[in-house]
């Protein structure tokens, strides 16, 4: 993406956005709601059309070549878009025949990822009887059935609960590392974007606040906090500043909390330094940065403020009963 | 272009079928319109009882093209009733599917957009037709229902069909483009209302145009409706129209149904693929 903008109406949902995915990575799109993930995958899947700059993927023109592009990418809608009436198998069929995979090799196929996605037993029941997480896994093969060369992800765990969320990301990292599948997601949990992606970009209002490894974007926040309580004893900061990779001691009562980019780098420098002046550790924690410190220091807001309003809708209803 | 017209056809109507349930309404407007318009609305009860009989065919004969009893006449208007009410709301599976987001995920297969329109038009054309054929059976099995001319047979039969289809898919090419420009089930709902009921009453369903005031009867003439109608009823009512000189009206009814399909194919197209572009 080049300097990407998109806009519906006069709202701006993309503002000169510019990133790259390299073949066989996880990147992952987090921020609050309404920041633009879902219409940047929108754009990248030809649905949105974009006001300024240029999109490719896989070498080809989002704007001007749709149709090649439509042929690469696999799509796994935020919403569950299987059909209630047909089963399982005759989902995954039916995407088959539209994405030109035919006869035997569609059936083959559709074995296989109904094998991986642990539904094999239910391919034969009307989809009306699954719960949400098959749904979802079934949503997965239904976007796979085609060998895609990227395959789009939005919100691929909304809704689940944590075991299926772990199964989920279990398939994913299997597909990207055994057949090489890039993988493009949103998602709102950043312990999700944290285990499971290579890349990680933070947006919000349409502009990309960050991107980088996770543990990169990590190291941004100030690393590591460990909290040394001693019994008892005379003041050590100054002792604990001298120490090489402390970055900062901020005592309190007894408590010293450090702030150092690798808890295991300086640690037993701390404990031996402590030991040898003849203080007693009374309790020592340590608590490593999450992606939700990063995002409330590029946001402003904690990513738990932002949970999916509720929403009474006819249209509404039918999406979270199939959500269960 | 064809096996994936084919491919999402099929798809709708294996839902529709596993939800049969879903046909009782369509059924039952028909059953209404014929066993209880059809003899509440009777033309002939106007008639004073004293001067029945001889009053009775008089009005048959002239108003009516000599139909046997009213619901006679009125089948064929029935049956194009049911297709243009089935073909409105048929949309809503169309709406449903944008809403749901499986619109999504066909704009985003590489198939070509015209297969996501003739699909919609194909599915509520197979929906309508055969609730027009089910009319038709409703209409024979009631008491002093239809009742067809002793030449009727399987051409006649056939043809006034033909005439049903053609009207149908000329009306759901319309009708499946409003349902992909409708952005929820309430606009499209509000839009067909405008729609129907005035195709309806303008057109010689109900009762014959010969006797509307003049305004009236100069839309219903061009009103594809009536001309379905009137090739059906002239198959109907008369039979083989080569025998009773209707061969020219019927052949023109039919070529005005087929240039209405045409027509209706074209603009229905030009404003789905509108509605199918990138938002």
């Amino acid at each position: 993406m080049d300097a990407v903008s998109v806009q519906f109406g006069g709202l701006h949902a993309l503002s000169n956005v510019s990133f790259d995915v390299s073949s066989g990575e996880i990147v992952g799109l987090i921020g609050p709601n309404g920041a633009g993930k879902t219409t940047t995958i929108k754009m990248l899947n030809t649905l949105a059309s974009i006001t300024e700059g240029k999109a490719t993927v896989d070498g080809k023109d989002v704007s001007k070549s749709p149709a090649a592009v439509r042929d690469v990418i696999g799509v796994v809608p935020q919403e569950l878009t299987a059909d209630d009436e047909l089963n399982g198998m005759e989902n995954i069929l039916l995407s088959a025949r539209l994405h030109h995979v035919r006869g035997d090799e569609a059936k083959k196929r559709a074995n296989e990822l109904l094998m991986l996605v642990d539904l094999e037993g239910a391919a034969g029941r009307r989809v009306k009887t699954y719960s949400g997480g098959m749904r979802r896994r079934l949503q997965l093969a239904i976007g796979l059935i085609h060998t895609p060369k990227l395959l789009f992800l939005d919100e691929p765990t909304l809704g689940l609960d944590i075991q299926t969320r772990t199964k989920m990301w279990e398939y994913m990292s299997k597909l990207n590392k055994e057949q090489g599948l890039t993988i493009f997601m949103t998602t709102h949990y950043l312990e999700e974007a944290d285990g499971l992606c290579n890349r990680v970009a933070i947006i919000d209002h349409g502009v990309i606040k960050v991107s980088g490894s996770p543990s990169e974007l990590k190291q941004r926040v100030g690393g590591d906090v460990l909290t040394i309580e001693l019994t008892a004893g005379p003041d050590i900061t100054d002792f604990l500043r001298s120490i090489p990779d402390v970055h900062d001691v901020v005592k309190t009562d007894q408590s010293y909390r450090i702030k150092l980019p690798k808890t295991e780098k300086a640690l037993p420098a701390i404990v031996e330094g402590v030991t040898k002046k003849g203080l007693e550790i009374k309790e020592i924690a340590f608590t490593k940065p999450t992606l939700d410190e990063v995002f409330l220091e590029v946001t402003g807001k904690s990513m738990r403020d932002e949970a999916a309003g509720e929403s009474e809708s006819y249209i509404q209803n039918i999406i979270t009963e199939r959500m269960k | 272009m064809f096996d994936e017209t084919l491919a999402l056809t099929n798809r709708a109507l294996k839902k529709w079928v596993r939800n049969p349930f879903t046909i009782i309404p369509g059924l039952a407007t028909a059953a209404f319109y014929l066993a209880l318009f059809g003899n509440s609305f009777n033309p002939t009860n106007l008639v004073p009882a004293s001067a029945a009989g001889a009053a009775k065919s008089a009005i048959l004969s002239t108003t009516f093209g000599g139909a046997a009893t009213y619901i006679t006449y009125l089948t064929a208007g029935v049956i194009c009733l049911i297709i243009v009410f089935n073909m409105s709301f048929g949309g809503i599976d169309i709406v449903l599917d944008r809403q749901l987001g499986y619109f999504n995920t066909l704009l985003t297969s590489p198939i070509p957009r015209a297969s996501i329109y003739f699909s919609g038009v194909f599915q509520n054309l197979a929906k309508a037709m055969l609730l027009a054929v089910l009319t038709f059976v409703i209409a024979l099995i009631i008491p002093d229902g239809l009742k067809l001319t002793s030449s009727f047979g399987i051409l006649e039969l056939l043809g006034a069909f033909a005439a049903f289809t053609l009207l149908g898919l000329g009306l759901s090419c319309i009708f499946t483009s409003l349902a992909l420009l409708a952005r929820s089930i309430d606009s499209l709902i509000a839009v067909v209302n405008f729609i129907n009921l005035p195709l309806i009453f303008m057109s010689s369903s109900l009762f014959p145009s010969s006797s509307f005031p003049s305004w009236l009867q100069t839309i219903s003439n061009v009103n594809p409706i009536s001309k379905a109608d009137e090739a059906a009823r002239i198959l109907i009512v008369t039979g083989n129209p080569a025998a009773n000189g209707m061969m020219g009206t019927f052949v023109g009814d039919m070529l005005y149904l087929v240039g209405f399909v045409v027509v209706m194919a074209i603009l229905g197209y030009w404003a789905a693929a509108r509605a199918m572009k990138p938002e």
